[in-house]
């Protein structure tokens, strides 16, 4: 549980920051998926990219989780 | 004990307060809740006063119409906030916590809530020691069931602000939510919930990153929630009745109040601890047994670290409030407000953005003049349709087509292509500057000078 917040949470205040950031400079009418228009309605390509933004994070945040451990900590072997 | 979330958790069963700094609190839920439950429901030019129409791209605020250009007053606000938030914590420590933080405010609504359904803090422990029976099971099912509500109301008052809140009551009567809006009055409940009736002081101390790096923000003269030990200590229960000194005992009796009824399960006692948030509910509980006993009230107190050391007096405390620190913060935060205030009373209502069609660069038209062509946006940010007349000046001769004034719909925006043209005489060849001015018909002083390029053949 302790894990999973850590992933999920900081991830979760940044992907709300780059939100705001990227969908105030960026009309989400004026992007373009595969070479055509989003046909979705507005609020569902803010709530996707928002989703998005907050996967990308979590990504992130695993790594940093993962990379914190020792070598010994990820295999499983005995230190000693 | 319970192992939740982070660390094994003792649960917390805060018991209820009264007094000075509660009322205060509650006063500030109060505000605040008024505020966001009641302000979509307020209108204004025949719209919702304050309604963030994230699918048109623009904030109505009362009067006002922003679009994504007037991010600059966005930041300001931000900036304006952040100062704020120093400014307060200089003075006195984690007042924003203790008083208007949605969590806290959420809390003490859910607590209170849980109080009146499950009875004061040794009701609610006997409650949660007893094995689950037909009375636990409906008081519990009350409990969660009033919070449910609680909160889906919260959810559905967010979402009333992308939202327009009437039509979400016409699909709420009807059940014919989008999609979406169904999904983040879900989203927005849920989080309440989690946030203000299970994990409650958990979010200040593990998930707040404010709580992390307050500590920076004070300083010796930052009055903070705090216990007497010269006063208080040794420690030690008696009768009513004996000066403490005769019988060898500080003014502390010892009763545990202040603990329980400190919402993050911490003994003030023992000093300034990070998960204190400064909610003076230890404040006032002491002072009541202070009261009951006949001693001074003020066993625990706002006072600073230097006021406790070399024993100073209210006046000195405060002639401190007023050192260097604290008065930078104010004289940037003052000069922001200025700025955010200049800025919205001189903010032009109109506004236009000057495009250059790339596809001709010049031709010549009738009459022998050579033409250039541009797209020109024009938004009107006011909420009444306005008329607008185009002219062009720079150059020797220039003349604007068309020449007729067009009209711009409420808060709307409109692409014109225009065409400019001047004797072939007037500019040099390549590269001349060329002004296009638009200005509202029904008042002079809303105009746009917009300086660009005109391309002379070689």
């Amino acid at each position: 549980m302790f894990k999973l917040i850590q992933i999920f949470w900081p991830s979760f205040l940044v992907a709300g920051v780059a939100e705001i950031v990227f969908f105030t400079v960026i009309n989400p009418q004026e992007l373009y998926l595969f070479g055509e228009t989003v046909h979705f309605s507005s609020i569902a390509t803010y709530s996707i990219g928002f989703f998005g933004f907050w996967l990308v994070c979590a990504g992130s945040s695993l790594l940093t989780i993962f990379f914190q451990q020792t070598a010994d900590e990820v295999n499983r072997t005995d230190p000693s | 004990m319970e192992d939740t979330l982070y660390a094994v958790r003792q649960k917390v069963y805060p018991r209820a307060v009264t007094g000075r700094f509660a009322t205060w609190r509650w006063i500030l839920v109060w505000a605040t809740q008024l505020l966001f439950y009641g302000l979509c429901w307020v209108p204004w030019n025949g719209r919702q006063a304050l309604l963030l129409d994230v699918v048109e791209r623009k904030f109505y605020i009362f009067g006002w119409v922003f679009w994504p250009q007037d991010v600059f007053f966005l930041a300001i606000l931000l900036i304006i906030s952040a100062y704020s938030l120093f400014f307060f914590t200089a003075v006195a420590g984690r007042l924003w916590c203790g008083y208007s933080c949605p969590q806290t405010v959420y809390t003490e609504i859910f607590m209170w809530i849980e109080e009146k359904i499950e009875g004061n803090r040794s009701q609610r422990m006997k409650l949660d020691q007893s094995p689950m029976s037909a009375r636990k099971l409906a008081i519990k099912a009350a409990k969660f069931g009033t919070w449910g509500l609680l909160s889906l109301w919260t959810g559905f008052t967010l979402v009333g602000y992308f939202t327009p809140i009437h039509e979400l009551v016409h699909e709420a009567a009807t059940f014919s939510f989008g999609p979406w809006e169904l999904f983040w009055i879900c989203f927005y409940g849920g989080f309440t919930y989690l946030f203000a009736g299970v994990m409650r002081e958990q979010v200040c101390k593990y998930m707040c990153p404010y709580a992390r790096f307050q500590g920076v923000m004070f300083d010796p003269d930052t009055l903070v929630i705090t216990y007497d030990p010269e006063r208080g200590e040794p420690r030690g229960p008696r009768k009513k009745g004996p000066d403490p000194k005769s019988i060898g005992k500080g003014d502390c009796v010892d009763c545990g109040i202040c603990v329980q009824v400190c919402p993050t399960g911490i003994d003030i006692r023992n000093g300034m601890q990070y998960e204190c948030i400064g909610c003076a509910a230890c404040i006032d509980a002491c002072d009541q047994v202070m009261e009951k006993m006949s001693y001074p009230k003020g066993l625990i107190r706002y006072t600073t670290e230097n006021a406790m050391k070399r024993h100073w007096g209210r006046k000195e405390i405060v002639g401190h409030v007023m050192r260097p620190r604290i008065l930078i913060y104010a004289g940037v935060l003052v000069a922001l407000c200025m700025a955010l205030v200049w800025g919205l009373a001189t903010r032009s209502t109109l506004r236009v953005d000057v495009i250059k069609d790339r596809s001709t660069l010049s031709r010549e038209v009738e009459g022998g003049l050579i033409a250039n062509v541009y797209n020109l946006q024009v938004m009107n940010m006011t909420e009444k349709p306005r008329r607008f007349a185009l002219s062009a000046s720079g150059l020797d001769g220039v003349q604007v087509s068309p020449s007729q004034p067009f009209e711009v719909d409420a808060a709307g925006l409109k692409s014109v292509t225009i065409e400019v043209a001047v004797p072939p005489e007037s500019g040099k060849p390549g590269s001349n500057t060329v002004y296009i001015e638009v200005k509202a018909l029904d008042d002079e002083t809303v105009s746009v000078r917009e300086k660009t390029a005109f391309l002379m053949p070689r």
